[in-house]
């Protein structure tokens, strides 16, 4: 067991029951990196995940306080929760299908709140926990075991929608890029409101099978490579560009959510002594 | 208070009886039952409420943000009813008692925390407030048709549940302060399943002046280590589980481990299911709530609950003005359901705000003779005192429920 994961999760629920070459666990390493070096202990952040790969795979592995909440409703509890636990960093680690579908409405209205989370969308273009059919978010024209003629509809990109929600940290990445994954999970914490980092990571089992032909994880990331870069290895171009990176930093530029509801309940009481004098 | 002759007798088997003998200072008001619902919460120390504002319960959102945060507490106006209730279970995690209130459309909306918070033994109320349906019905009028859906608040059965409804706007404040004692003790959500009669209608209402001093209030304690989960026990007064004092503990939409791990294995199935199902079965007799008249004698027993109880209770009076030996059962516990009310072997006329027939199917079951029940329906608005007197006087008489109109009586 790695430093890390001996520090930080638990030894009974690791390794998880993931797929062979699955992106979480190593994801879910580069997220410990970020916390350990913001010096954040166990009992300092409150682990919450969703249904699917990403929240079945890394519910409980948390050393500290977990919950993992019904499908796409994660950040609905986190509302709740964090008025009560205002002081907590809350690490939201979910799938496409609980941020980008299933409970869209709450990312969106957890954004506009400036919820003090982090969701952490670790994304494998589609629910592959359920044999892999297409999601919001896998690339048009792909094949998925829902989408055999090739996904016809038009994703979307959830970084767009909790932008323009509100969200005051909003940042790409995938599993390919280690170091600027921790840099950029380390700015989304320091965020005292809502960050949103969409992580892009293969599924070799399913969607590598289907969508792209191969379970080889290295072929898998690397065609995610590519498309970070917008360029094969061959030279030719890819088919789309995923422009990876922070794609919006207003960190610590309006009130959080749970700041608002204390600053208005003082001055209801400060108010209602005024009254009573 | 009793309009009745000193022969029959009446009874009210509430723990509020005691709790208004002894609290007797405080304010008389004229307010409505969503008035009494929301101060009820308020005095039970409820400190957040996040749901979606729903004709017959909107008003319990609006007194519920003027009153929180007089009291330090958080209204949070959700995006929709599926947010409502998991806040609400996510704050009751977090150590505060919470509240939600919807109506039918909202409440079906809300299974999926329900089920979460069964799971997770997270104590919280959800107000129901019923109205005619299906669906949307008619927003103003009452129905009753959440009975068995109150019941079977989730999917996936292996469950119990605990619903409580009240019949005046003065019980509807003491019985929300024992939802949440309830919830507290059992460590599961309770439904107080009211009606939009109960909801809008304007009634005397005594508040008692010092929350603080009611030593009836069952405080918020943290379970602060293992086990998180008594799986295979059915002890009450467990405290519950809190996130963010560092116990470690896991809240999952899984079959659970006494950790709280997810787990698939039957033992596990088996053993959490033995909790969430015997914790309230085995406690039945702390559960049970009720009013009665005059059942020891009668040859023919209404049974009724909610607003509808009221005209059906002054229904059996009227019977008895006529001549007809009649009783009443008020329901207040609706579930776990109260079998032992229905021990006597005489006829008995369920009086409910549906036509599909629901309460009287599970008096059909508990009755010693189920053909001996009738069924008196009506829909979207409440049992006139004539009907009712009629019904009881045809039973009592022919062993029939004459024809009225808008009265059903078929139960298939």
């Amino acid at each position: 067991m790695n430093r890390l994961a001996k520090k930080y999760l638990r030894p009974s629920q690791i390794p998880t029951k993931a797929c062979h070459g699955c992106g979480i666990g190593m994801i879910e390493n580069w997220l410990l990196q970020a916390i350990d070096e913001m010096g954040l202990k166990q009992d300092d952040v409150i682990f919450g995940t969703g249904i699917g790969c990403v929240g079945r795979q890394t519910f409980a592995t948390w050393g500290g306080d977990n919950f993992g909440a019904t499908h796409g409703r994660a950040l609905a509890v986190a509302t709740g929760l964090k008025l009560a636990q205002p002081d907590k960093k809350y690490l939201i680690v979910v799938g496409d299908g609980d941020a980008a579908s299933i409970g869209t409405s709450h990312l969106i209205h957890a954004a506009r709140r400036n919820l003090g989370v982090t969701v952490i969308c670790e994304d494998n273009m589609g629910y592959e926990s359920t044999g892999g059919q297409f999601s919001p978010t896998t690339p048009a024209g792909y094949v998925t075991n829902s989408s055999p003629y090739g996904m016809v509809e038009p994703g979307f990109d959830p970084c767009d929608v909790v932008k323009a929600a509100g969200a005051t940290f909003v940042a790409e990445t995938t599993a390919t890029q280690w170091h600027q994954t921790v840099k950029i999970v380390k700015k989304a914490l320091a965020n005292d409101g809502f960050s949103f980092v969409h992580v892009r990571f293969p599924c070799n089992e399913n969607f590598g099978a289907y969508a792209l032909g191969t379970r080889d994880t290295l072929k898998n990331l690397e065609w995610i490579y590519e498309h970070t870069q917008g360029r094969k290895a061959d030279g030719t171009d890819a088919d789309f560009t995923w422009e990876t990176g922070i794609k919006h930093d207003a960190s610590n530029s309006r009130p959080e959510f749970s700041r608002l509801m204390r600053d208005m309940n003082a001055r209801v009481k400060a108010d209602m002594k005024a009254k009573q004098k | 208070m009793s309009t009745l002759a000193p022969a029959v007798s009446e009874q009210l088997v509430a723990p509020w009886v005691e709790w208004a003998r002894r609290y007797t200072r405080g304010r008389r008001l004229l307010e409505a039952g969503t008035y009494a619902l929301t101060e009820g919460a308020i005095a039970a120390g409820c400190r957040v409420f996040a749901g979606y504002p729903i004709t017959p319960a909107t008003d319990i959102a609006e007194y519920m943000s003027k009153r929180l945060p007089q009291v330090g507490g958080y209204y949070v106006q959700c995006e929709d009813e599926l947010a409502g209730m998991h806040a609400c279970a996510g704050a009751s995690l977090g150590g505060l008692k919470a509240m939600t209130a919807t109506s039918g459309p909202g409440y079906t909306l809300m299974h999926d925390a329900y089920g979460w918070s069964i799971t997770n033994e997270i104590p919280l109320v959800v107000v129901d407030a019923m109205r005619v349906g299906p669906i949307s019905g008619i927003t103003g009028a009452p129905g009753q048709g959440e009975f068995y859906i109150a019941r079977y608040a989730s999917h996936g059965g292996n469950f119990e549940t605990i619903v409580l409804s009240p019949s005046s706007v003065q019980e509807a404040f003491w019985l929300t302060i024992d939802a949440f004692n309830l919830a507290e003790r059992f460590r599961t959500p309770v439904t107080i399943l009211t009606d939009q009669v109960i909801s809008d209608m304007w009634e005397d209402l005594f508040i008692p002046e010092d929350y603080d001093a009611l030593d009836f209030v069952v405080p918020r304690k943290n379970n602060l280590m293992m086990p998180f989960y008594p799986v295979g026990s059915a002890d009450l007064d467990v405290p519950p589980n809190v996130i963010g004092h560092g116990t470690g503990v896991c809240v999952s939409a899984y079959t659970h481990t006494e950790e709280g791990y997810d787990i698939e294995e039957m033992e596990a199935q088996w053993a959490q299911t033995y909790r969430l199902i015997n914790k309230i079965r085995h406690h039945r007799d702390q559960l049970t709530r009720y009013e009665t008249v005059g059942v020891e004698d009668a040859d023919v027993i209404a049974v009724a609950y909610g607003a509808n109880a009221r005209t059906v209770k002054t229904g059996v009076l009227e019977a008895r003005r006529r001549g007809v030996r009649a009783g009443f059962v008020r329901l207040i516990t609706l579930w776990p359901f109260p079998d032992e009310l229905f021990e006597r072997d005489v006829p008995y006329v369920v009086c409910e705000l549906n036509y599909d027939g629901q309460l009287v199917r599970e008096v059909m079951r508990s009755a010693p003779d189920g053909k001996k029940v009738r069924f008196m329906g009506k829909s979207a608005e409440l049992h006139t005192v004539a009907e009712v007197a009629a019904g009881l006087e045809g039973v009592a008489r022919t062993g029939r429920i004459p024809e009225l109109p808008y009265i059903w009586t078929e139960v298939r």
